[in-house]
């Protein structure tokens, strides 16, 4: 048995998880960013700006939870800001024009998912790489909510609406309560169901993937409908949040969670990363930027630091990965 | 060895009808519908807003045939264009403007084709920061602001004519000329032909893929700079949106002109037939009074029929 | 000469030497002291089994990879080959497998891709003369083509061509060529043969490395035998036989058994394909597999093998025909044929059988996690406990159920993937080429592994390139030829002859 002498000398995998110590070193860059903070800005450490912090954060989150699991297939999603944008108008319009808040959230997180099942139609049915298909599909869904909106702005909600994005419950802000609840349902379908172990090996290698038997183009489907579904559920707080509507306001959305996907330590090459590290990354980035909002840096620097945490958090992962290889 | 008899038709001629029958069909399209389409000064309108667009799009092709991708190219462009703006205000030089662009927009082009080639981070990745970052030093040097009263010598070169022809018009046929030039006739042109279809080949000649990759993303960045300046003469200002999205419609252009996104195959007349072509869409439904925002929208819907056919054809 | 053969003392100096060449990859010695020579206007055979250090040979050749001991004499001159550009100015140039021509460059610009002749302007290209100087290399070498056609319209036979032609050009006197006839007809063989002929007659040594016992015999003047990255021996075709050949290559009697339990009477139908027909090139595939039963697909490397075993799980489309398998057709996806009870074992496992990054657990029970949770609530903990079921059952040598699978040997990794079908269940188990790349000790206990699940009552379809496998495990076999099946082989037929007899071209 030559094998077994050879597979002998293989050192094993240390006690940890490779996924748990990544993990644990994002939480201390997380603390480290907290404790500068506290002693550059004294307001840092107050609670009006810690609970703005985790509602930031978790605006951040909804849309980067579901793009992770985009990124988890090697893939990525574009379009997410410009559904939002479009989600929210769309929502914003059937409120104004029924009353009912119940049928608007509906229709924003339907036009989210129909937006999302189409990006994933074009990846799996017409074969067109992610990235270029979510880009093309970014501008198709801009020019069409500039032209449905042309140039107006919705404006003012039902009260109990505009709870959901500004309400408090216990002294939280209520969208930390569905940040919560979020990413209990994103880490659980991740890491505890065969659909999230499927995704995890698509992403691993979708050749390997389809010949073992899994249903890769319906997996890929999911996962882009339930990226498009995140970002109308973001749409919906944005909107009650904003207590306005407007065409541009997804501009500058994608970047962002595509920064959170990648900090959080989910390869943009596909098979690792965590919800719960998206989480962690929408946290870093979130306590950046308001780092630089107390610091009183203008807010027109903050694309240029996301653009370099993008490329960053992507250098990051091509060192550990080649690391391991 | 009797078998160049069995060799078809070169590869150019059979790709011509693709984009023709788009520009064709367009045409006749906007003939009958829009009406004023077809005068003389409407297409000579849209010759002329068709060349920033051939500036960014004929390097975009040969980034392309090298597998890659510039999204970073409409915000290098804005910020080249507010550099000029910023420049030539303060020195009353439309050359030093011109200089200052150039030097930004190559040192974006460097830095992403360091970032490819070097770093190994895939392009659209890669370009998606330095696009973020170029947004936000526009938006640092603007301060978000428009930047007004430039020189005459600036604003100058997009109404000028040279022999009866518009100096923008001159000048894209003047880059068209020269990437021509170099993609079918240099070693260089024939090494990007290499990076896209077999990077090995290049490494068994003795060649450093690398530094050819950072050159021709090099060559986007300082054609960035250039179309910047025309930008910059264009809207007699510099503003901090200026190129938002341009490099979608080049990346259109591109794809609609029959460039693989696979394999190292280009194809520059192609190109600007495409330009043209999304330069007749946009005019066309801008005649009939549909919003830039539907234009936007069916250049998406151009983009993905286009690669989607390219999908179909590569697999054929 | 250290190796002292008694046919060295009459020739004249070798153009190339190499003296104890030894390289070492962790944990591999690729090649252990090797010495050969090549002579002017030979060719010389490279034979060996996978693994036996050919490529490797190959590679430190031209230059890729750096000897870590040895020495190199040029026509009796002491040389270094440390880098391509060392080899190139020696003259040796490698004709690879997989070409290195650009597909959208013509012939001209690929003969001369970094060695351009300048035009006037600095930078640009002589059109003329490039055109001028490839057209007369392209005579040289007797292939009539127009230099500015582009290389994607070429077939394979004349890339090769192009691929010679650059190797000359660069006044190559030493060409290496890797399996140059594997992708080639019989007419695109024999315009080869008569090129290699006239290389020959202008002095070029040759380098050819062939897994065909014919072509070792028509071409080679001399034959070096590797095995286990050391040279076994150096010996002329008209003092051996194959038989002898074979013995030198794997270092053991032909004909050594592999442990199988034949059964006596075959189980019900499992399988039955009928006139299958898929765009892949395969036609009117009759096939029958039964219960109990280790049945062969063989014939030639392209003859349509995998293909067929590709379209029965669904992984290609197919244009007509029926499965039936376990007595419903099946038609769809491979999540379908997987469902029912068909396993694949592909040929490449690393690109198509296992996510190499995941653990040994992840992909051991990847394709049964339908059956392992039917509720669909995965646990990590209840997965690995069947990892760890299968690991024993199958002595996967691994440290943990947790170890990274790309970090395993060739055979173990090899008993992950039969082993993800096993936990799904699986009836049918496709093997395509199940020992490619593994060694001798793995391979019986894979074959051991088939014999007892088909003994429990699964069945299997075997492809394999290794007759004598097919020989030896095989209950019967199935021969292709050309995309068809060119016969059927019942156990007491199933011979090598046999099969290369049916699987030739020309039959």
């Amino acid at each position: 048995m030559t094998d077994i002498t050879k597979g002998a000398i293989v050192p094993p995998r240390s006690f940890l998880s490779q996924d748990a110590v990544q993990l644990f070193y994002r939480l201390l860059a997380a603390l480290l960013i907290c404790a500068v903070l506290a002693v550059l800005s004294d307001s840092f450490l107050s609670l009006g700006n810690i609970l703005n912090v985790l509602r930031q954060a978790s605006l951040t989150f909804f849309i980067a939870s579901g793009l992770t699991l985009v990124v988890l297939t090697a893939g990525l999603d574009l379009s997410v800001g410009a559904n939002v944008a479009l989600s929210a108008c769309i929502a914003g319009t059937i409120i104004h024009k029924t009353g009912s808040p119940a049928l608007g959230i509906l229709t924003g997180l339907a036009c989210g998912g129909i937006v999302g099942l189409l990006n994933g139609i074009m990846v799996t049915a017409l074969r067109i790489p992610s990235f270029i298909a979510t880009y093309g599909m970014l501008w198709v869904l801009n020019g069409l909510t500039y032209w449905y909106m042309a140039g107006e702005t919705l404006h003012g909600f039902p009260a109990g609406f505009r709870q959901i994005g500004s309400g408090y419950l216990f002294g939280l802000p209520i969208p930390v309560y569905l940040l919560l609840v979020f990413l209990g349902i994103g880490t659980l379908f991740a890491q505890r169901t065969i659909w999230g172990q499927e995704i995890y090996a698509i992403g691993a290698n979708p050749v390997a993937a389809r010949l073992s038997g899994i249903p890769v183009a319906r997996r890929l489907l999911l996962v882009y409908a339930v990226s498009g579904t995140m970002a109308g559920l973001a749409s919906i707080i944005f909107l009650s949040r904003l207590n306005s509507a407007e065409a541009d306001i997804g501009e500058s959305l994608t970047l962002p969670a595509i920064a959170a996907v990648l900090i959080g330590g989910t390869s943009l090459f596909g098979g690792v990363g965590t919800v719960f590290g998206t989480f962690i990354g929408a946290l870093i980035l979130t306590l950046v930027l308001n780092g630089m909002n107390l610091l009183s840096v203008s807010a027109n620097w903050q694309p240029l630091v996301t653009g370099i945490i993008v490329i960053l958090a992507v250098w990051l992962d091509m060192k550990t990965r080649r690391r391991a290889q | 060895m009797r078998e160049a008899a069995v060799i078809s038709q070169p590869n150019p001629l059979q790709r011509i009808p693709g984009v023709a029958i788009v520009l064709v069909l367009l045409i006749a399209l906007f003939s009958v519908i829009a009406p004023g389409f077809l005068s003389v000064a409407n297409l000579s309108n849209v010759l002329v807003q068709s060349t920033i667009l051939t500036m960014l799009a004929l390097p975009m092709t040969l980034i392309i045939m090298t597998e890659g991708l510039d999204l970073s190219m409409g915000a290098v462009l804005t910020l080249t264009s507010l550099c000029v703006a910023i420049v030539s205000l303060a020195t009353k030089s439309m050359l030093l403007g011109l200089g200052a662009g150039l030097l930004v927009g190559a040192t974006f082009g460097v830095a992403n084709g360091w970032l490819v080639a070097i770093i190994g981070i895939p392009p659209f990745v890669a370009t998606l920061g330095t696009l973020g970052m170029a947004q936000g030093l526009s938006l640092i040097v603007s301060d978000g602001q428009s930047v007004v009263g430039i020189p005459h010598s600036v604003r100058d070169i997009y109404s000028a004519t040279l022999l009866g022809i518009p100096v923008p018009v001159v000048m894209a046929l003047v880059t068209y000329a020269a990437f021509h030039g170099l993609l079918y006739h240099t070693r260089f042109g024939t090494y990007i032909f290499a990076l896209g279809g077999n990077r090995e080949a290049l490494r068994y000649a003795g060649l450093s893929p690398n530094r050819l990759l950072i050159a021709v993303y090099a060559i986007g960045g300082a054609m960035a700079g250039i179309a910047g300046l025309l930008m910059t003469a264009r809207m007699n200002s510099g503003h901090p949106t200026a190129g938002l999205g341009l490099e979608f419609d080049a990346i259109a252009a591109v794809a609609v002109g029959g460039t693989s996104f696979e394999r190292g195959n280009g194809w520059l007349l192609g190109t600007v037939l495409g330009v043209i072509a999304v330069g007749v869409l946009r005019n066309g439904l801008n005649l009939i009074s549909l919003p830039s925002s539907v234009q936007v929208a069916s250049v998406g819907v151009l983009v993905i029929l286009a690669l989607f056919l390219d999908g179909l054809r590569s697999r054929a | 000469m250290s190796d002292g053969l008694p046919i060295e003392v009459t020739l004249p100096t070798p153009l190339l030497e190499l003296r104890g060449i030894s390289k070492e990859f962790p944990g591999v010695k690729a090649l252990d002291d090797v010495s050969f020579a090549i002579y002017p206007g030979e060719v010389h055979m490279l034979l060996g089994e996978n693994g036996a250090g050919k490529s490797s040979l190959m590679k430190v050749l031209c230059g890729a990879y750096r000897a870590d001991a040895g020495e190199f004499y040029h026509k009796g001159e002491r040389v270094a080959i440390s880098s391509t550009a060392d080899a190139q100015k020696l003259g040796i140039a490698v004709i690879f497998q997989e070409f290195s021509l650009v597909p959208y460059l013509d012939i001209a610009q690929n003969i001369f891709l970094g060695r351009e002749p300048k035009g006037r302007i600095p930078g640009t290209i002589d059109r003329h003369r490039i055109l001028a100087d490839a057209r007369r290399v392209l005579d040289t070498i007797g292939f009539d083509i127009d230099p500015s056609t582009t290389v994607d319209k070429l077939g394979v036979a004349q890339q090769q061509m192009v691929e010679i032609a650059k190797a000359i050009s660069q006044n190559a006197r030493i060409l290496v060529m890797d399996e140059p006839t594997a992708a080639l007809s019989d007419r695109e063989t024999e315009l080869l043969f008569a090129l290699i002929a006239r290389l020959k007659a202008d002095g070029v040594a040759i380098v050819y490395i062939s897994h065909r016992m014919a072509e070792v015999f028509a071409l080679g003047d001399r034959i070096t035998v590797l095995r286990d990255g050391r040279r076994i021996d150096g010996v002329r075709p008209a003092d051996v036989t194959p038989d002898q050949l074979v013995r030198m290559m794997v270092g053991r009697n032909v004909d050594m058994t592999y442990p199988r339990n034949f059964a006596d009477k075959p189980g019900e139908v499992l399988l039955e394909v009928k006139g299958l027909t898929a765009p892949t090139g395969i036609f009117d595939i009759n096939i029958e597999v039964r219960r109990g039963e280790i049945v062969g697909l063989c014939g030639l490397v392209g003859s349509g093998r995998s293909e067929v075993a590709r379209a029965i799980f669904g992984a290609d489309p197919v244009t007509s025909g029926e499965i039936i398998f376990d007595g419903k057709t099946i038609s769809g996806e491979p999540d379908l044929a997987a469902r029912r009870g068909i396993a694949l074992i592909p040929e490449s496992r690393k690109s198509e059988g296992l996510a190499l990054l995941r653990s040994v657990s992840d992909n051991l029970v990847v394709s049964a996690l339908k059956k392992l949770f039917p509720s669909g609530l995965f646990d990590q903990r209840s997965a690995q406990r069947t990892a760890d079921g299968l690991i024993r059952q199958l002595r996967i040598a691994t440290p943990s159920a947790r170890q990274t699978v790309g970090l395993l040997s060739g055979g173990n990794q090899q008993k992950v993937v039969i082993g993800k079908w096993l936990a799904a269940g699986s009836k049918l188990f496709i093997f395509d080429e199940p020992t490619r790349g593994i060694d001798i000790g793995a391979k019986s206990e894979i074959f051991a592994l088939i014999d007892r699940l088909v003994a429990d009552g699964a069945a299997a379809l075997m492809i394999s390139s290794e007759q004598i496998e097919i020989c030896h495990v095989c209950d019967r076999a199935y021969v292709m030829r050309e995309g068809r099946i060119a016969g059927h082989l019942t156990r007491s037929e199933l011979t090598e002859e046999n099969i290369v007899r049916l699987g030739m071209h020309h039959a």
